[in-house]
């Protein structure tokens, strides 16, 4: 069974969780702060980690980079509207962040995303042909592909679709995707990417007008979700 | 000393002193010879017009011609003058006494000059030192009692109170064109007052240094101007200085009192949501086998949702929203704000978006909450649809909700965006009463203007209208 760190300082949120998880077929390792977290992750075993950033003991963007150093995908639960903070956490290396108060559903379907991508092997850029969903990309030949139909992309409409099948699923932050494809020195011109997003929905969405892959998180990021 | 007794004195001592060179040369005459003797007599000449000026001078330079001439000149004791060379030593006593007079006047008036200036210096000094301290007050009490011991009757301040008219047109000249004015000056002289600016043209305090014309009556001199411009003009600097000082204390405050205001508001949200985060989270793990249950969640969800609205209508309120404008595309904001919704059952929710509708320029989180609020009260009112719109009317975007719903009649529209507005009459909404205050504070934040038209599904149409 799965494993599963849960990092909250309020034990009614740690209780409920722990259910949440149970009914998802996981097993819940609490954690109250900072220090016992790094313990449990010091005793290995952990699938994932659901952590609150707001601990008494150390900031919980600290973590993050420690739980992605042993591979432990992080979903960040956050009580604030504050994006700069769900942003930081993503550009850290969480895979994905959820706001309370949250629903127990899409609490476990974003579980679910975040373990499979932590399936593939870390090294995913490494690998010559990639998939997601109706997606194929084959970084060697440079050719993409969807549903099996093969798509012509301009080279910057290709890295786009490229990071964004790498990440499976989880978000990237504008910043992340612009410094990925344009450079360092692009990513405040959030409008290359809208603008490559638009192009680049005529060519694989159905109705580009209604999105289904390509989707947006407002003032975070873009990521691919199927179906 | 009295200068009564200073001008006698004045006198007196180039005569004692003539009277000193006689008696010793007519007691030496035999050994020194004449040409000495008259030499002698240019040391009483110097004396009185260095000390005295010029007619100490002229004194002391007619009594030695005349006593040298009396005493030492034969035929002795006789003021006859017999050949030119004893007009020329006369003559030369009273060229001596003219030109030493004339210089020491010079020098005197340069040193008593150097002494004003140096006094001025100091009292400016002492003036920027009270400024420097942030002691405004005390500079410019000390400014007007040094002025007046001075110069008499001294106004400092901004007020015309009291003036003539004359004096008030001067005042306003002065003011306006950052020149000495009225009295004393080349403009407006026949103003009783002379108006010094505390600052040049276009720069700083609205304050002006006024002297009264002297008590004399005679006319004030443009030096006395021109060093009361100077104190003028440091105690407009200082008052500047304050003044800014103050500006950027009072802007500090108000910044540390949004901090702490905008803080407030985030820990509050922070703190109502983990304990209805425990309360949903119960509530639905229960509510797959109760129906009771099932309501308190419901219930519960309506609660998150009217704190989190109060929530927003306090930051609107507070002024704490500081929108960061990005560029959106509309359809991923339309795609996102449909994700948050839950559409009713018997109701359905669509756009129209132009696939090449311009970016716009919007905060997306605000924006966001706006396409919310306004589906939701959309979904409110609707009888089978609500629809998202958008189009490129007259430059700006025009993104708009509207349903088939009853509509808004015309006269509702302006007060249906206040707090706690309900349209009278059947409303099966069960919002905060929020909602439309919350969309119309956020889209003004970003710059935006919302606006309800009649929709041709039948209901309202709310607009909003951004740059593109």
């Amino acid at each position: 069974m799965n494993r599963v760190l849960v990092v909250d300082d309020e034990p009614a949120i740690l209780r409920l969780l722990g259910a949440v998880l149970a009914r998802g077929g996981y097993e819940a390792a609490g954690a109250a702060t900072a220090s016992a977290a790094l313990a449990a992750l010091r005793g290995g075993g952990l699938s994932a980690a659901i952590l609150d950033l707001g601990l008494p003991d150390r900031d919980g963007l600290e973590l993050i980079p420690l739980l992605r150093a042993a591979h432990v995908p992080v979903i960040v639960l956050s009580a604030r509207e504050d994006v700069g903070e769900k942003v930081a956490a993503l550009d850290l290396g969480a895979s994905d962040y959820i706001t309370k108060p949250f629903d127990g559903e899409e609490l476990l379907a974003r579980l679910r995303v975040a373990l499979r991508q932590s399936g593939h092997p870390s090294g995913a850029a490494a690998q010559e042909v990639l998939a997601y969903g109706p997606l194929r990309i084959d970084t060697a030949r440079h050719e993409a592909s969807i549903d099996g139909r093969g798509l012509t992309l301009p080279p910057k409409e290709f890295a786009l679709l490229q990071a964004l099948v790498e990440a499976g699923g989880r978000i990237l932050t504008h910043a992340a995707l612009l410094e990925k494809v344009w450079g360092r020195a692009h990513v405040g011109d959030v409008e290359y990417l809208r603008v490559a997003i638009r192009a680049l929905r005529l060519k694989v969405e159905e109705d580009p007008a209604h999105p289904r892959l390509i989707r947006n998180e407002p003032g975070i990021g873009y990521r691919l979700m199927e179906g | 000393m009295p200068p009564m007794w200073r001008v006698l004195t004045s006198y007196a001592i180039p005569l004692l002193g003539v009277a000193l060179v006689t008696w010793i040369t007519s007691a030496m005459l035999a050994q020194w010879g004449l040409a000495s003797a008259a030499l002698l007599f240019l040391l009483p000449v110097l004396l009185g017009a260095a000390r005295g000026g010029l007619g100490p001078g002229l004194l002391a330079a007619l009594a030695g011609a005349g006593a040298y001439n009396f005493f030492l000149l034969p035929p002795y004791f006789s003021f006859h003058v017999h050949g030119p060379d004893h007009a020329v030593s006369v003559l030369v006593l009273v060229l001596v006494a003219l030109v030493t007079s004339r210089l020491a006047t010079r020098l005197r008036a340069r040193e008593e000059e150097a002494n004003a200036r140096a006094a001025i210096s100091e009292e400016l000094a002492q003036i920027s030192r009270l400024l420097a301290k942030g002691a405004p007050v005390e500079a410019l009490e000390r400014a007007r009692a040094y002025v007046a011991g001075i110069y008499g009757p001294v106004r400092i301040d901004g007020s015309q109170d009291g003036f003539s008219s004359l004096d008030q047109a001067a005042f306003a000249w002065a003011m306006h064109n950052g020149d000495a004015t009225g009295h004393g000056t080349g403009v407006m002289a026949a103003a009783e007052w002379t108006f010094l600016p505390l600052s040049p043209k276009g720069r700083g305090s609205h304050a002006l240094m006024a002297l009264a014309r002297p008590a004399d009556g005679h006319t004030r001199p443009m030096v006395q101007i021109e060093h009361m411009q100077q104190v003028a003009l440091v105690l407009g600097q200082g008052c500047d200085r304050i003044a800014l000082e103050e500006e950027r204390r009072a802007r500090e405050t108000l910044a540390e009192s949004d901090r702490l205001r905008r803080t407030f508001l985030a820990s509050l949200a922070h703190d109502f949501r983990t304990p209805l985060t425990v309360i949903t989270g119960q509530l639905e793990t229960l509510a797959t086998r109760s129906p009771e249950a099932g309501e308190a969640l419901n219930a519960a969800r309506r609660l998150e949702r009217t704190m989190s609205d109060l929530i927003a209508a306090a930051r609107i309120e507070e002024g704490s929203l500081r929108p960061q404008a990005e560029s959106l595309d509309l359809i991923d904001a339309a795609d996102a704000a449909f994700g948050a919704v839950v559409v009713p059952a018997g109701l359905s929710l669509g756009h129209v978006i132009p696939a090449d509708l311009p970016f716009v320029r919007a905060d997306a989180v605000l924006l966001h909450h706006v396409l919310i609020n306004l589906i939701d009260n959309a979904l409110g009112h609707a009888a089978s649809r609500v629809m998202l719109g958008a189009a490129l009317r007259d430059g700006q975007v025009a993104l708009w909700v509207e349903d088939d719903g009853p509509g808004v009649p015309p006269d509702q529209r302006a007060r249906i965006f206040e707090r706690f507005a309900r349209i009278e009459g059947g409303d099966r909404a069960q919002g905060s009463g929020l909602g439309l205050a919350i969309v119309r504070g956020f889209a003004e934040a970003m710059g935006m203007q919302v606006s309800i038209e009649d929709s041709p599904l039948g209901g309202a149409r709310f607009i909003l209208r951004m740059g593109a």
